[in-house]
Parts: structure tokens; sequence; C-alpha cells
């Protein structure tokens, strides 16, 4: 046997065929009941050689463990064990890749929007490995939480009698175990599920490095970074970079010949193997939901990784397209959700129609997946064998071929983990896994397994499980069909024409001119092309023509404060400066806020981090294209920008008692944090042009990198502040290091100091009339509006809530109420202004010829309560239309109802198999996509204020 | 109040929501109204008030609130709208109104009369006061005690939480929760229930007596002398709590009422007062239509419930209180008439607090509290310009306009 130190050496080479791996001794001591003999023969059977080749009436042939021969009229050699198959078939040991171990009752990773919980951070700033802590993983390594790459699973291995003794009976023979814990969670071994001792067991001492997207932080008390999914990218890229510098500065030294070299840590020796040229140790990803699929593909690609094995969740229904590639393989839990038995019908309404699309599409998903990725492989992880096994007979009557659920159980899994060339098939010199079932097949309801094989051992089942011939011969039963749609069906621009005249509108332009009557506006790919009282002969051909008939034309709203499409918490509330962290990477395409805010006349929202820290994360401004992936969404044009906060939220004043220890904890500590972190990025900046200028290695970080592009001129602060104190100590304090802040969000006292802020020229985005729900606003007035616009300052109306966005033309209506603003002057609150605080206004925020054709349609006068938003078009393409709208609510409402019948239906006819309560409890689950739409996001309708750090 | 007589002349005066006179007069006695017409007979020594580019609307009325309970709501030592315990009755929500908070001149500031002051917390948590946004203190500003009692329906919904690694307790199985849920009613049967044991035992002199304030507070409530608010929202709900006021034969009002859209019809067929809550809600699941809960006052309306928008209930909702008009105002373009909007913020909520034959519209004999605004008062470009309260002419300033006025003269840097 390989010690483990020895074969940390030769990695990827690690296959312990050295030694005779049966019997166990060459000769077994007094006392022991030795082994049977190793020379088998099993005669007369169908032997289903790979997942394409069965051979009717064939021979199989073991010696020591591994398979000799395999075939028809076969030659039995002497002395060989015989036995007899007939009617019975043989298949290759079934392979569970992604078997997770590791703790008690493993769980994969569900990632959820679960309740926001707050941390004093000793940390380092920013999540970098500090000097004299010791404050993430204890021990040498990475020093963030969850970061520990270099841990083995194999380094405790123990069979697990219990579990695998339950899956040798359903044919698995093999499986990798996978540790559950963190975010670069370590190796796990390949193993046998025999019941031998340890060594015995092991195949390959490591498969992967498995990464999952679990915001471990929220498990410490006090929580840790990262609490948000968004920390947990950072997490991954700052480690990928440590390792890369690391590795550099190594190569460096040695170049150079450097005395007392710099020695890398074990957390990146580990995770060295996997990057680089070598690559030697694969990446597996389990994002924890659909679109974190898409990312995970997106981050491999970004740091050059192998194509990452992906663990899906069962969920790419929601998005196929983007979930699902096909340069990746894929493993898929077999976790269906469970229609649970409601007492009252009245119960049902509770049900959504997205927990009984997730439910229709489950046995549809391994099909799926099957014919949009590279490969899929099976796991058995976090379901029983007996479910597992029916699921799995679902799902080939939901249209999965046999021999590619056969290749999912065998080949393919045997290919992620690198043990194809010893497991997989019954081909001549593999092992000897396999089993035996009674009858033509295995899929049938109770297949009756009479021995399953590993490395030529048998273990014998015997029919413990009330299995009667009758059964095993029953076919599989007829399932009903899917009626589930996926999303993606529905949410599809209702017109895409490259040329649009709107003929005969009011058109609110929001420049300096009033409101044209009876004008036109032609729309050529996606442009404004023309403005005038005539433009009928401008027409291109097959131009659509729309008509006014009285109606209004507006620009697209812009929402300059939004959290309404962010995936996770929208606050890494654990670190005072979280610059690395990046709402871009978090977009929640397929958040229900894009539809109902279109409804609105939205076009553009600026989503921002959270206002739990004095430098918060970068921003994302992105246009309300529904139906479009979340990079797609995004407005590249858009100017970088980031979160700032000040006040109340930062020094954590309203979180009770407990938290009293995070630096700031007051208004004088909140300037002097900001010099701290300016500071340290001009610090930075001389180190990083000293290695340009030398060639050195340069250690990248991803904190320093955003605090440095503010700096520059290149990225621009939203800054959530109330009070005018805060608000001047602020804007000097950004003047002293050059910077002009982009905007003032909240900036309730703004009209304290409008002159100042004008004079600095930083925007100011502030509410219509929310004052009073803290101490810091009780200065709040709805004439802050008009007196900021009145002293020159840019001002705009932000939404903050999914509830005020669907509505902020009424929101600027209150602009002429209180400060008697024009009603253009108002309007230009939700449009042109919100652009120019967002350094977009080249391209948005009025109607100007070259602007882009993004516009929303009105019934009357879009600041009259009695009108509503009847067509919102972004990019010259029509999103929102109110009659298409209705229809497509009416689609859903139908399909809901269909669902609701078929499920009621289903449960009277199948209990067969009671449900594992993961099954149960899942129908429960809400994925990330749609929990994230269950919460306001917004202090303003929630009385939990611990809702409320962004407020 | 004034004893002289008062005339107002206005652009428009709307009288009730289906009534309006333009131009309009209204004369004004001892805090009443006298008259009120396109044109009507002046007395002698009469003062004349010529509000001529104005119109004259009845003052409204939020149908629950926490004005003067809670300041600040993030600052607990500035909340007072929640007690403890589970069964409270004998717990007053006026009576801890601070009048001078300065929450109330600003919701009166946008031509909002008098609220509600609804108590939280528990089952039954209280009763409700109505309080005229106006006065030196509370025992003048309460204009009636006992408005209801305030009874938080049971939740009806069922869950599997998942099972988790921290809780050792199993999460409960639906039907154990089907069955809890059938409790919960059995004992609000059961509360009540001792109530009249209680009435009846001191009605009966027996030496066994002994008083109980909590009980005390009951008495009213199950002799059907003051009304029950039960606060519902879902369906499941709804319909358990007014089934259970039938069969008790108590006289009900629904709050919050979420769902009631659904049932407007029966909801109408049994006359059951309903104050809508939820017209900016999100829609209750990521299938709804976004405009879901826009269409549920016109739906209530058209059925004929007799129908108030009031904001959602809490601490956070009471800076907003000036925002009713637009609670109301945002059903209309999704199917509510403006008629009933107007009388879904004066004499509807009037109705509901019992106290329609001194509020909620402008007729003879009824109190002269109405506003003055410069144009359709659900529009949200008017403004509100004066309030008569009682015959009187009250303020409008506020701390809002007190800060305008000060930082609108800031010298220019």
């Amino acid at each position: 046997m390989i010690s483990s130190t020895r074969a940390f050496l030769f990695i990827g080479l690690c296959f312990c065929l050295l030694k005779p791996l049966y019997p166990k001794t060459e000769y077994p001591y007094p006392g022991d009941r030795p082994s049977g003999i190793t020379l088998h023969a099993f005669v007369g059977g169908n032997i289903q050689v790979t997942p394409e080749k069965k051979i009717k009436g064939g021979t199989l042939i073991i010696r020591d463990g591994k398979i000799e021969a395999v075939g028809k009229n076969l030659k039995i050699p002497d002395g060989c064990r015989e036995w007899n198959c007939t009617n019975q078939t043989i298949y290759a040991g079934f392979i569970d890749p992604y078997l997770l171990s590791g703790t008690e009752n493993p769980k994969f990773l569900e990632l959820n929007h679960d309740e926001h919980v707050h941390a004093t951070a000793d940390l380092s700033f920013h999540g970098l490995p500090s000097t004299g802590q010791d404050p993430g993983e204890k021990g040498p390594g990475f020093e963030v939480s969850g970061v520990h790459p270099q841990r083995k699973l194999m380094d405790g291995l123990q069979a697990e009698e219990k579990k695998w003794g339950e899956l040798r009976k359903f044919g698995f023979t093999s499986a990798h175990l996978v540790p559950s814990e963190g975010i670069f969670r370590g190796t796990g071994p390949f193993v046998l599920l025999s019941d031998q001792e340890p060594n015995e067991l092991i195949l390959k001492n490591e498969v992967s490095q498995i990464i999952a997207f679990d915001p471990v932080g929220k498990n410490s008390s006090p929580p840790v970074y990262p609490v948000s999914l968004m920390g947990v990218l950072s997490v991954i890229r700052q480690s990928i970079l440590e390792t890369k510098y690391a590795n550099e500065r190594v190569r460096f030294e040695i170049k150079n010949q450097v005395n007392l070299r710099f020695m890398p840590h074990i957390g990146i020796q580990a995770l060295s193997r996997s990057l680089g040229e070598r690559k030697s140790m694969p990446i597996w990803i389990e994002p924890g939901s659909c679109l974190m699929n898409a990312k995970a593909m997106e981050i491999a690609k970004e740091f050059e990784l192998n194509n990452p094995v992906i663990i899906a969740t069962g969920d790419e229904w929601r998005n196929p397209e983007i979930s699902l590639s096909p340069h990746h393989d894929y493993i898929l839990p077999m976790i269906f959700p469970t229609i649970p038995d409601l007492p009252n019908p009245e119960d049902w309404e509770q049900v959504s129609l997205d927990q009984l699309r997730a439910w229709d599409h489950a046995p549809s998903m391994a099909r799926l997946l099957n014919e949009m990725t590279r490969t899929i492989s099976f796991t058995t992880s976090e379901t029983e064998p007996g479910e597992f096994h029916k699921n799995l007979l679902q799902s080939i009557a939901r249209g999965l071929p046999e021999n590619s659920a056969l290749a999912s159980l065998t080949t393919n899994p045997a290919q992620i983990c690198g043990v194809d060339k010893i497991c997989g098939t019954l081909e001549a010199t593999k092992l000897a896994n396999f089993f035996i079932v009674a009858g033509e097949t295995y899929f049938t309801e109770n297949p009756k397994i009479e021995s399953t094989w590993i490395q030529g051992r048998p273990f014998f089942h015997y029919p413990d499980n009330g299995v009667t011939d009758s059964n095993s011969t029953q076919k599989i039963k007829e399932q009903t069909s899917k009626l589930a749609q996926h999303p993606s069906q529905l949410n599809k621009p209702v017109l895409r024409p490259t040329s649009v005249l709107f003929s005969g509108f009011k058109l609110w332009t929001c420049e300096n001119e009033s409101i044209l009557l009876d004008h036109d506006i032609l729309i050529e790919n996606g442009k404004i092309s023309k403005i005038g009282p005539k433009l009928k002969n401008d027409m291109p051909k097959g131009c659509q023509v729309i008509l006014g008939k009285g109606r209004h034309l507006t620009p697209g709203i812009i929402d300059c404060h939004s959290h309404a499409m962010i995936l996770g918490r929208v606050n890494e509330s654990t670190l005072p400066s979280t610059a690395m962290v990046r709402i871009a990477d978090v977009v929640n395409s397929e958040s229900v806020n894009i539809e109902r805010q279109l409804a609105g006349g939205v076009t553009i929202c600026n989503l921002l981090h959270g206002s739990s820290n004095p430098i918060g994360g970068q921003n994302a401004v992105i246009k309300l294209r529904l139906g479009e992936s979340p990079n797609k969404l995004i407005f590249k044009k858009a100017p970088k920008g980031i979160k700032f906060a000040l006040g109340e939220n930062v020094k954590q004043a309203n979180w009770g008692d407990k938290y009293t220890t995070r630096f700031p904890q007051s208004r004088m500590g909140v300037k002097m944090f900001f010099q701290n972190r300016f500071g340290a990025a001009i610090v930075y900046e001389k180190k990083l042009k000293n290695a340009a200028v030398k060639g050195l290695p340069f250690r990248r970080n991803l904190e320093l990198d955003a605090i440095l592009e503010i700096i520059r001129g290149k990225r621009f602060i939203h800054c959530h502040s109330y009070r005018q104190d805060e608000i001047l100590v602020f804007l000097r304090t950004m003047e002293g290091f050059g910077v002009r802040v982009g905007s003032l969000q909240h900036v309730l006292e703004g009209y304290k100091v409008a002159d100042e802020i004008s004079r600095h020229g930083a925007g100011a985005s502030t509410f219509s009339d929310w004052w009073a729900y803290k101490f810091e606003v009780y200065d709040a007035i709805p004439y802050a509006g008009a007196i900021m616009h009145e002293r020159g300052c840019v001002v705009s109306f932000n939404s903050d809530s999914p509830d005020h966005a669907r509505r902020l033309n009424l929101e600027a209506a209150k602009a002429v109420k209180y400060g008697g603003l024009s009603e253009m002057e108002a309007l230009k609150f939700v449009t042109l202004n919100p652009a120019k605080q967002l350094g977009i206004d080249p391209w948005v925020g009025s109607l100007q010829v070259g602007k882009d054709a993004d516009i929303a349609i009105w019934s009357g006068n879009p600041l009259d309560y009695r009108s509503r938003c009847v067509q919102t078009w972004v990019d010259g393409v029509l999103f929102h239309e109110i009659e298409a709208l209705a229809k497509r609510d009416k689609n859903r409402a139908d399909e809901r109802l269909s669902l609701v019948t078929k499920a009621q239906k289903s449960l009277k006819k199948d209990n067969s198999i009671e449900p594992s309560e993961k099954a149960k409890s899942k129908f429960f689950h809400y994925s990330l996509e749609s929990a994230c739409d269950l919460y306001p996001h917004s202090c303003r309708s929630n009385e939990n204020h611990a809702h409320c750090l962004h407020q | 109040m004034g004893e002289t007589t008062t005339l107002y002349r206005a652009k428009k005066i709307q009288a009730t929501p289906s009534q309006f006179y333009q131009p309009g007069e209204i004369l004004i006695k001892n805090g009443k109204i006298r008259a009120i017409g396109n044109s009507v007979k002046i007395p002698n020594d009469c003062k004349i008030i010529e509000w001529r580019n104005s119109e004259i609307y009845p003052g409204l009325i939020s149908p629950g609130s926490s004005l003067g309970l809670a300041e600040i709501n993030a600052l607990r030592a500035t909340r007072d709208l929640s007690e403890v315990g589970t069964h409270t009755p004998a717990i007053e929500g006026w009576v801890a109104v601070n009048p001078d908070s300065e929450l109330i001149p600003v919701a009166r500031a946008n031509g909002i009369t008098h609220s509600l002051i609804i108590p939280m917390g528990g089952m039954i948590s209280g009763t409700s006061g109505l309080l005229q946004l106006h006065g030196w203190g509370i025992e003048e500003m309460v204009i009636k005690k006992q408005v209801a009692l305030h009874l938080w329906w049971p939740g009806h919904g069922l869950s599997i939480p998942q099972p988790s690694l921290k809780s050792k307790t199993k999460p409960k199985s639906i039907a154990e929760q089907d069955k809890e849920r059938i409790k919960r009613i059995t004992e609000i049967n059961e509360y009540f229930d001792q109530a009249i044991a209680y009435q009846k035992l001191k009605r009966s002199g027996d030496q066994s007596f002994v008083l109980i304030p909590s009980w005390e507070a009951m008495i009213p409530i199950v002799e059907g002398k003051v009304p029950i608010m039960i606060h519902a929202d879902e369906s499941r709900q709804i319909k358990a709590a007014v089934q259970w006021a039938q069969k008790r034969g108590y006289q009900i009002v629904l709050s919050g009422a979420r769902d009631s859209w659904k049932h407007a019809d029966w909801l109408a067929e049994n006359k059951i007062p309903v104050i809508f809550r939820h017209i900016f809600s999100a829609p209750p699941h990521r299938s709804s239509p976004h405009d879901y809960y826009f269409k549920a006052p016109g739906i209530l309306a058209r059925a004929g419930v007799p129908l108030s928008i009031g904001l959602p209930l809490g601490g956070w909702a009471t800076a907003n209180q000036r925002n009713l008009p637009y609670h109301a105002a945002h059903g209309v373009a999704h199917g509510f008439s403006r008629e009933k909007a107007l009388a879904s913020i004066t004499i509807e909520p009037a109705k509901a607090c019992g106290i329609d034959q001194r509020l909620g519209t402008l007729e003879k004999g009824k109190e002269a509290t109405f506003i003055r605004t410069s144009g359709d008062l659900l529009d949200m470009r008017i403004s509100v310009l004066g309030m008569v309260m009682q015959g009187d002419e009250v303020s409008l300033e506020s701390r809002h306009t007190r800060l305008n006025l000060r930082y609108l003269n800031r010298p220019k840097l």
C-alpha cells in the first residue's frame, strides 16, 4: 500500500494496483476464516458489458479481483468456480461520483435567501491572510473561513457499512467520497463500497478539488466573512489570485537564487495543483443554484481552469440555456420534491406555480441534462437507494434512454473520476465490480439483485424487503407527461422590430423643451433616429407604426437605487470594507421584479450592495431585458460604481447591544476608516508601480484594486448618507483624495447642505417623502428634492424597494406637490437625472436622436394616478405590453391550475414508497432565484429592521 | 368652537363621494354644518371666507395607525405600539398617544383629520380609539374610546421546515399542523365563553365573583356593544374568522384582508366591512400578476363590500399616514371608481368606526371638519391648503414645513 505521504508526491498516479488486491494476505493466520477462491466463471446469463453492448447467454471470467475475459462461448478455465446465470443479467457495478461524506449528516449546498445575520468582524479588512491573528480557518493555510483546499477526506476514511450496504443492494460498488463543508473543501478518495479495512478500500487517494458556493461565514457565531453569495465568489477569486501570486513568487525567487525563499502555505500548495499549466487536480464545483452553474463556468474561464464538473441542483429547468453546457460534465442528484397531502382545498392557494413546476420538472431533468451537457452522472447523495431507484425509473419514463441511464451510473462517473481504465464496464482487465439481477433488466420497479461483487468478492442479497418474483418482472409504469413550462417560454419580448414609428404622441423628451404635442419619434436598430411633428415620410421599409391616440411617451424610468434583482444576501455585512464583492456576480435574471418593474415603465436599475459597511460592494447597472441572461442584462456602457455608506448602519447603531466592537462605531471613525482604506490603496499603488517597473511578482488585492479605481476616477461612489454633517465630512474627505462622488444616496438632509453638494458636483438620489423610520432621518422632509434642485444639484427619486419601483412615475409627481417643480422637471427626477448620476446620460435618460430607444408609453399623463404604463421598450424591443402581460398572466394561471389538478390526482394513486424527509421538505424549499423575490429589501415595508441594512 | 357663523366658498365642494357642488358654499356654526349647497342662504353677521380656486373635501380618516404610539420606529424608547401578553382586552390604544408627536402634524398636513389608534401585540391586543389629529391633549383628541376590540386571527399556513442540524426537534407533520389550527379556533371560542361565564356570574351577584379587569373589558364585546376588528389576510383566515363571527353573532370588521377580494361576493352578501391594507403589498406568488392587489379594491367595491383603505399596521407605516389618499388613488387606474376611492378614506372608515353620524361626509348637521385643496384630492400633484376641524381653522404647519422654510432661506454660498 502506498502511504498517503508518498501518494501526495505521486499525484495523479496513485492507483493502488501495484500489490495483489485480493486476497488480503497471502496466507491466513490460524483462526482467520480463509477467503474463498478468486477464480470464478459466470455462465449463461446476459452480460451488459458496456451501456451499449449486451451479450445474451455470455460468460464472464474473473480472477484475483479482475475481469479476465468476457464473451460468448468462452472456454472456462479449469478449477473455476462456476455460477449458473441463466435468466439473470450481469451489470457493471454502479459508481456514485459524488457521495457526500465527512460529517454525520452531509447535505448538498442549497443556496437560499435566509435571514440576515450581522457580524462583529475582527478580521483583517479584506479577508486576506493577516498577521498575528488566526481568524478564519484554524491552523496554517488560508485564513478565510471555509478555504481549506488542503483537507483530505481520505485521512479519516472508514467504511460506512450501514450506508454502503444499502447502496450495494442496488448495485453500487464504488464511489467518490466528497467533503461537504467549506468553499474550497479539499479532496476526497475514490473507494470501493466494500466492508474492508480502509487501506483495502481506496482506489484513488484524491479525485478532485471540490469548490462550493457556500456562504460558510454565516455558520459561525458571530458570523464571519463571507456570509453572502457575492462574498463567496470574491473569496474564490482572491484565493486563486493568492495561489497564482505565490507560485509566481516562488518561480521568481528560484530564478533569482534568493536565499531563504518564500514558502507557500499548505492551502496554496494544495490549490496550486489545480492551477497553472499542469492542472493535475481537476476542479469540481457545486454552485448550489441554477444561475450559479453559469457563474461556475464563468469563473473557470476567468482563471483558465479546466472545465469543472458541475454539481447540478435539479433546478436547471429555470434556465437550461445558461445553466447547462455541452462542454461540461454534470452530476445530478435524484431528489424529487414530493407533493404534500394538503387537508383543505384552500391550502392549495398557498402552493405556488414555482413549487409545482419544480415538482413536475424533476423527473425530466435527467433527460434534459443528458441532451444538453457533455455527460451526466447520477448521485445517490441525500436519497434513500429505493427512492433513488424509483426516481431513476421515472426519469426513464420521461424519456431518458436506458443506455444513457446506464452510462450515467457507470462509464460517465468512471470517466469524470479518472477511473475509467479500471471501472465502469465489464471489459477484460478491469476490476471485477458488478452485480447480478434476476431476469432481463435492472430497470423494473423491484429489481431482484442476487449478488453484488466488489473486486471479485461477493455480497449476497436476500429478498429482505418483500421482493417477490412477480414484482421483479413488472414493467416500468407509464408516467404522466410533463405539463410545466420553462419560465423562458413565457419571458419573451412582445415585439422586436428593426424600426418603429411612434406617431402622434405627447412627447416628454426630458430635454429643454416642454411637452411636445402630437409628435412622432422614429426608432431604428434600437436607437432613436428622428424626432419631429410628422415623420411618416422618413419611415424605412417594413417599419412598424404605433399610433399615439393622445397617449404620452416618456424616456424609460431609471431607478438609481435598487436591490430587487440580487441573488443571496444584499449585504456582505461582515467586514467594514467589502470593496471586492460584486453585484454583477449575483444578478438575478430570473427575478419576477424585472417583469413587474417593466410594467411600471422602468428600463434601468442601479443594483446596489447594502449599507452595512462603510465601503460596500461594486454595483451593477442593468437594463431590464426580460428573459436575457444576467450578463446580458448588464448595461455594459455604464461606468463602474461602488456602494459606500455612512451613519447609523455602518456603525451598527440598530443592530443590538452586542455589536460594539467593529470599527467604526461612531461618525468620527467613519471618516477615519475611509482615510485608512484610501491610504492603503495609495501605498498599494506604489507597490504595484514598483513591481511593474522591476518585473516583480505582485500580490493583487481585490479590495484595494477597487478602491484604487475610485482614486483614479474610474469607479463612481454611490454613498448612502443622511445627516448634513456626515455628508459634508464625506465630501471633504473624498476631495482630499481628489475624488468626485458620483451620487449621494438617500441624502435626506442634503437640503441643508445643497450648495456644498452642488459645488462638489455629486448627484443627490433621494426618496420622495420617507422619514422618521430611524433617528438620522428625523429631519427628512419631502421638500428636499425641490430645494436641492433649486440650488443646482442633480436630483433623482429612487425606489430602494421592489414595490416603489413599480410606481416611480407617481413618486416623481410628489416633486410637483412638495416644492412646486414643473411636471417635466419632476419626471426628470426618475429619467434624465438618475442617468446623469450614473454617468449613462450620453445613451439614455431622455428622448434625443442617437440615444437608446428606452421608452415608456402611458395611457395618460404619467404623473396622474389614473394613468397606466401600457408599453415599455428597451433598446427598441417591446418587453412590456399591457395586453401581452395579461395574456401571460392568464397562461401562468392556467398552467398552475392544471398542475394543481395533476398534483392532486397523483396523491390519490401513488403511495408505493414513503418519500424521505428530504423529498418532502424539498417541495417547500425555495430555490435561490425565487426566494430572493420573497424579500422586499426595504425597511419601508418591513417590520424587521434586520432586513433593512441597505436603507 | 366659534360662536359666529362662517361661510366657506369654494370652486368645488365634494360633500359626499357621489355628490359635489360646483361652485359650493358651506355654512357652519358651533362646529357643525348648518347648510351646504351651490349657494346657501347667508345669515346676517356671517363671516365669509373665500377659497375661490380651491376644493373642499371631508377630512380623511385613517382606519388604523400607530400615530402617537411610535415616533422613530428604530428607537425602542419611542415605541409604545404593542404590549406583552396574548390576551389583553383591557389595553387601550389611545391612552399612550403622545399628542406632541411630530408625526401627527405631518399626517394632518395632507388632509388626515382622524386616525384609529390600534394597539398591537398578542392575539387579543385590546381596544382602539378614534383620535382627532389636533388638540392640546389626548382627552381632547380622543373622540371615541372603544371603537373595536382587536383580534389577530391565528395563521392558517402550512409548512414543512427543513430538518435542520441545529434544532433537534422534528418538524411538525401537515396533519399535526392541521389539527393545531382547529385547536386554535377552539381556544378562541373558549376565551369568549369564559368571558360570557364571567358576565353571567357578575350579573348573578354570587359571592364568588371577583372583579378582573380583563374580563370586564370583554363584557361590552360579548354583549355586542363594541364590534370586533379581526385582522386576517389569507383566504383561510378570512373564511374561518367570518364563519366564527357569524356563528357567535358578533359584528365584525375585517382588517388587513389581503385575500378578501377573492371572496368579495360572499363578504358583500354578509355585509362584512373590509379595511384593505395591501394595495402596495407584493403579489403572493411569483406567478401572480403585478397588479394582483392593485385590482383588489375595485373588485371589492363593485361587489358591494363596504370598503375602507388603510396603510399596513405597525411602526414603519406610522410616518407615512399622509399618503393615505394615494393608497386609495392607486386602485383607480385598475377599476376602482374615484367615487368609491373617496368613500374608502372618508365615509367608509367613519362607518367602520361607528362615527358616521358625525364624520365622513359634509352634510347638514354633521361636524364641520373638512380640508381645502388645490385640486383633486387623489392627485399627487395637488396641495392641501387648509383644514377646518369642528369649525375652527387648524394650522398645517409641521416639522417639515418649518425645516423647509428654514433651509429655503439659507443664504446661498
